[in-house]
């Protein structure tokens, strides 16, 4: 799983709903793997909107990866920042682990690159 | 003897309908399942090409990921997510972007997406509410403004099948030849066709969709503006924009 797609997702078990709490998902026993993408400047700059720059932030802190707290003000610009922001977002992966939720404490598990995200009878 | 459709009479709670004639038997059949599903449709190759650089998308029911690769050169992003185990499986071997998941709960926080699909998937969910909820969910996980596009069996058909036009709940039989049924158990049932062959029959729950329904639905669900719908390749198609 790349960040990309884990920036994308929240808690979803019932009545776990406090936003600062079910999103970004915590990472627990995780192993990285690099691998790398061919980088598209034009696709970077125009999905930053997409992206929740506060958890991004917070994830990558986490995980030890470099970026900047802020997005700049002409990120088309900014040679280092496009760079970090691809490095981190499409060739960061989370090959093993699992993805905690600081509000109920459900675990997601990631196995091969893959996080099972369904839920037990009593969570839906 | 061929094996033809049959009405739907099974005495099952829907999430046990789902879990024994959709889900158990995806798992089974993924392997033969994924060679089939090969081509893109051009309704679908036409709304991902149209999609602006920049899109990031959700493939809700992705199955093998037949359309998370058919926007190349990294223009757009696209995450799919499917029930089957097994069929997420092939779509990561292929190094896309998927999970596992129902699409009655997806894992996305409200308006993660520039767009999602869902095709050929919600004829799966065995009551109008579930159909409803599904819809609901792939609305849900898209921002603002953003488009979804949504394809389901229709009853009426042109192709090969033909289905009874007053029996919208039916099990449709999937054939696993015997080259590659799987020897661990599965319930689907021994063919006994060919001399040392024998292929496996399964039966996968459908709701084929009369026409019009597909679009009171989205207009049940609200939210939404339709802005295209049509017939292509024997499902009806929504393609809709979130309000």
């Amino acid at each position: 799983m790349r960040l990309i797609t884990h920036n994308m997702l929240k808690c979803h078990v019932k009545n776990c709903t406090d936003p600062d709490k079910q999103f970004p998902l915590r990472f627990k026993d995780v192993q990285l793997e690099q691998i790398d993408a061919e980088r598209n400047d034009e696709f970077l700059v125009r999905m930053l909107p997409r992206i929740d720059w506060p958890a991004l932030s917070k994830t990558t802190k986490e995980l030890d990866i470099t970026l900047p707290e802020t997005v700049p003000g002409n990120p088309e610009d900014d040679e280092e920042f496009l760079q970090a922001l691809h490095t981190a977002i499409l060739e960061t992966h989370i090959k093993q682990g699992s993805m905690l939720c600081d509000g109920c404490g459900h675990e997601y598990k990631i196995t091969n690159g893959i996080p099972n995200m369904l839920l037990a009878e009593h969570e839906i | 003897m061929k094996e033809q459709p049959v009405a739907d009479t099974l005495q099952l709670s829907e999430a046990d309908k789902e879990d024994q004639y959709v889900h158990q038997v995806y798992d089974e059949i993924a392997t033969h399942f994924s060679d089939t599903r090969f081509k893109a449709w051009p309704v679908i190759e036409r709304y991902l090409l149209g999609l602006p650089v920049g899109s990031i998308g959700a493939d809700i029911g992705c199955g093998n990921g037949k359309y998370l690769g058919v926007r190349g050169s990294g223009d757009i992003f696209m995450v799919g997510t499917d029930r089957s185990k097994a069929l997420v499986g092939i779509c990561a071997q292929r190094g896309f972007e998927c999970q596992v998941s129902d699409g009655l709960d997806l894992p996305y926080r409200d308006g993660a997406f520039d767009f999602a699909i869902s095709i050929a998937v919600i004829h799966h969910f065995a009551s109008p509410e579930r159909r409803a909820r599904a819809v609901a969910e792939v609305l849900r996980v898209v921002r603002p403004g953003g488009s979804v596009l949504v394809f389901a069996w229709a009853l009426e058909q042109n192709g090969r099948r033909k289905f009874d036009p007053n029996t919208q709940d039916v099990l449709v039989p999937w054939v696993l030849p015997a080259s590659k049924a799987q020897s661990s158990a599965g319930h689907g049932e021994l063919t006994g066709e060919g001399e040392s062959a024998q292929s496996k029959v399964f039966h996968r729950y459908y709701h084929l969709f009369r026409k019009g329904e597909l679009q009171e639905l989205f207009e049940q669900v609200g939210g939404c503006t339709v802005i295209e719908n049509g017939y292509d390749r024997d499902n009806w198609y929504i393609i809709a924009q979130k309000i």
